[in-house]
């Protein structure tokens, strides 16, 4: 592609912003249009931003010869979406804010489309870009703690801290789908498999959104580790995703600001973002957004596959799905 | 040569349980500090100790903050700097009142609450003729009047500045009208327009190429020895910053958040010398006065050595 990627972007909430700016400013891509259902967004989209289209249904996206659409609705609209932009013939490149879907056999379904269309898929886990995460990993696959023998996976935020009912949960999707994919997510691109099993520990039934929820799950090597994810966790004033390794000659933890490395005899070192060169050409919400958006273009532009693709979000879902059942 | 005149800020991170160095951190720092009684105070020793002013989110806490430094001898006198919005209040009322649209009505409901004619007026223009430049004013007017009553009349509002999230949205989707309105509305409320960036050097280089004046605009941005949160590089902001005179520079995370020691902190920003102001965070008393002491000898040098 030699000339500037046409790019839309479904849903003006945070991650539509966030999403548009980003591609923005980016060189070489042209948000060309907006597609939010809210008649006050849009009329004032249209005046805001008055260079790009804006429309109120995904079917107005036609004919607009668009290169790649992010989809950055609320996730029990994904599926539909997706699934409007492939069989209309809208877009074959697509990007979804995770969840991919909000069941397994859904998502099963976007990946068959997807595929059929042959085009770049991706699933907003941007974890994936952080460069705390990605140290950490370097680090396991190095051997820099020995044999892995258990982990540890965690997404908590304050969101819902003291907040009775859920009422206003049920567009979310569930705890487990909304923050606790990241960190299965995670987990899944630290190990490559995972399995859920029956947590020895009881967790609360899923049925109450604003209680933490925890289960096992296995990796195809036999490691055995445990995934939790919580809304309602005091002091996380920004959702925050971690994951810990105990290996046979230490232990490596990452979060979204530090990877610390403990050895055997308890020697610990720390490496916070500042020593990771956590740069990015334009900075909005944090550098791994720019560096998922930058990655999609790049395997656009390329025709690659991301690795965080419909068919790895996939995985997560089906995850998800499994926990869920055992915890109903 | 430096910038004519050199000052000092203390700024509200901590205050609200911010750490940008790790979450962790900021649990570990205990309950204290998010009383707004106790961060009152942290702010009147910043100011005995050389801060000339505050820069801060406008939230509920701040404007408890305000309102309880004003009753402080050091308080009533001192500089103000709000960044609005509180980025993370609104994304949180977004998150609780289902997004966007909910979070608008229940600002419009805010507006009414506060009886601010002004703002009221543009907030139902702007709805009306959906007017974002309207819309925008109704909000900073909005915004200072809360500002106002907390603090009293013997704070001077120097610069309302727009939240980096606005700031940098704008600059990425070339939103010329969001600076032009700021700065209109900042001129009619006889203050400084504001913009808080993390992308100085984009944010610098579009206002030279859409010609707008620097002059009268205040731009808060991190600086920092190690380049933390300076994008796209440490080099590209201090060169950014020659090309930025006339506008109010202020340095932001200049520790680093908190992984930078001070003296080091205090060398770099000091030897920048189109900086015009510095804020820094503190959590405890010892750090108000190293902090302050420090940034106002090292920063701000005596009167007679500037030029």
């Amino acid at each position: 592609m030699a000339n500037d990627i046409r790019a839309a972007v479904i849903g003006l909430g945070k991650m539509g912003l966030l999403h548009a700016s980003t591609l923005g400013a980016m060189g070489g891509v042209k948000v060309v249009a907006l597609c939010e259902k809210s008649r006050f967004l849009t009329r004032f989209a249209r005046k805001a931003v008055p260079s790009v289209t804006v429309v109120e249904e995904v079917s107005q996206l036609a004919g607009k010869g668009l290169d790649v659409v992010f989809v950055t609705t609320p996730i029990p609209s994904h599926t539909p979406i997706v699934r409007q932009l492939y069989l209309e013939g809208i877009a074959s490149n697509v990007f979804s804010e995770k969840t991919l879907s909000s069941n397994h056999s859904d998502s099963l379904e976007l990946c068959s489309l997807a595929e059929r269309a042959s085009g770049v898929t991706m699933v907003g886990y941007q974890r994936r870009f952080g460069v705390t995460f990605a140290k950490a990993r370097e680090l396991l696959h190095e051997g820099s703690i020995g044999e892995a023998e258990s982990f540890e996976a965690h997404a908590f935020s304050s969101d819902f801290a003291g907040v009775e009912g859920g009422d206003m949960l049920t567009g979310r999707g569930g705890v487990l789908r909304d923050l606790g994919s990241h960190a299965i997510d995670m987990a899944l691109w630290f190990f490559g498999d995972l399995t859920p099993v029956r947590s020895t520990a009881p967790s609360p039934s899923s049925s109450v959104p604003t209680l933490p929820m925890t289960f096992g799950a296995r990796t195809a090597g036999g490691l055995e580790g445990e995934i939790k994810a919580s809304w309602s966790v005091k002091g996380y004033r920004m959702a925050e995703i971690g994951i810990s390794v105990k290996g046979s000659r230490g232990m490596v933890s990452a979060s979204d600001d530090m990877v610390v490395l403990t050895s055997a005899d308890g020697a610990t070192k720390r490496f916070y973002r500042q020593d990771l060169h956590d740069d990015v050409p334009f900075l909005l919400g944090g550098p791994e957004y720019f560096r998922q958006d930058a990655e999609m273009i790049r395997c656009l532009r390329e025709g690659t596959s991301p690795e965080d693709s419909f068919l790895s979000a996939s995985r997560v879902d089906g995850i998800i799905d499994a926990a869920e059942s055992f915890l109903k | 040569m430096t910038a004519d005149h050199r000052f000092v800020l203390v700024g509200d991170n901590s205050f609200h349980g911010i750490s940008h160095l790790s979450q962790e951190k900021a649990r570990t720092r205990g309950e204290g500090v998010l009383d707004p009684g106790n961060a009152a105070g942290l702010v009147q020793l910043a100011l005995e100790n050389g801060a000339e002013g505050f820069m801060f989110s406008v939230s509920p806490t701040t404007l408890a903050i305000l309102r309880a430094t004003r009753r402080r001898p050091s308080g009533s006198s001192m500089d103000l700097y709000p960044i609005v919005p509180y980025a993370y209040e609104y994304v949180s009322k977004s998150t609780r009142s289902g997004g966007i649209t909910g979070m608008a009505k229940s600002f419009m409901a805010e507006t009414l609450r506060s009886w601010n004619i002004a703002a009221i007026w543009k907030s139902a223009a702007g709805v009306l003729t959906t007017s974002p430049p309207d819309l925008l004013e109704a909000y900073v007017r909005y915004e200072v009047s809360r500002v106002r009553s907390a603090a009293g009349g013997g704070a001077a509002m120097r610069s309302m500045l727009l939240h980096e999230v606005v700031t940098d949205m704008a600059l990425a989707l070339d939103l010329k009208w969001v600076f032009e309105a700021h700065l209109k509305c900042s001129r009619r409320l006889k203050m400084s327009a504001g913009f808080e960036t993390r992308n100085f050097s984009s944010l610098v280089n579009k206002l030279r190429d859409w010609q707008m004046p620097m002059e009268g605009l205040t731009i808060a941005a991190p600086f920092n020895s190690v380049g933390f949160l300076m994008t796209p590089s440490k080099e590209e902001c201090e060169r950014a910053l020659a090309h930025a005179r006339g506008a109010t520079v202020i340095a932001m995370s200049v520790l680093a958040a908190g992984y930078l020691k001070l003296p080091e902190a205090v060398e770099y920003v000091s030897g920048l010398p189109h900086l015009s102001g510095v804020v820094a965070g503190i959590s405890n008393e010892s750090q108000a006065v190293e902090t302050f002491g420090s940034l106002s000898k090292r920063f701000r040098p005596p009167k007679t050595e500037r030029v």
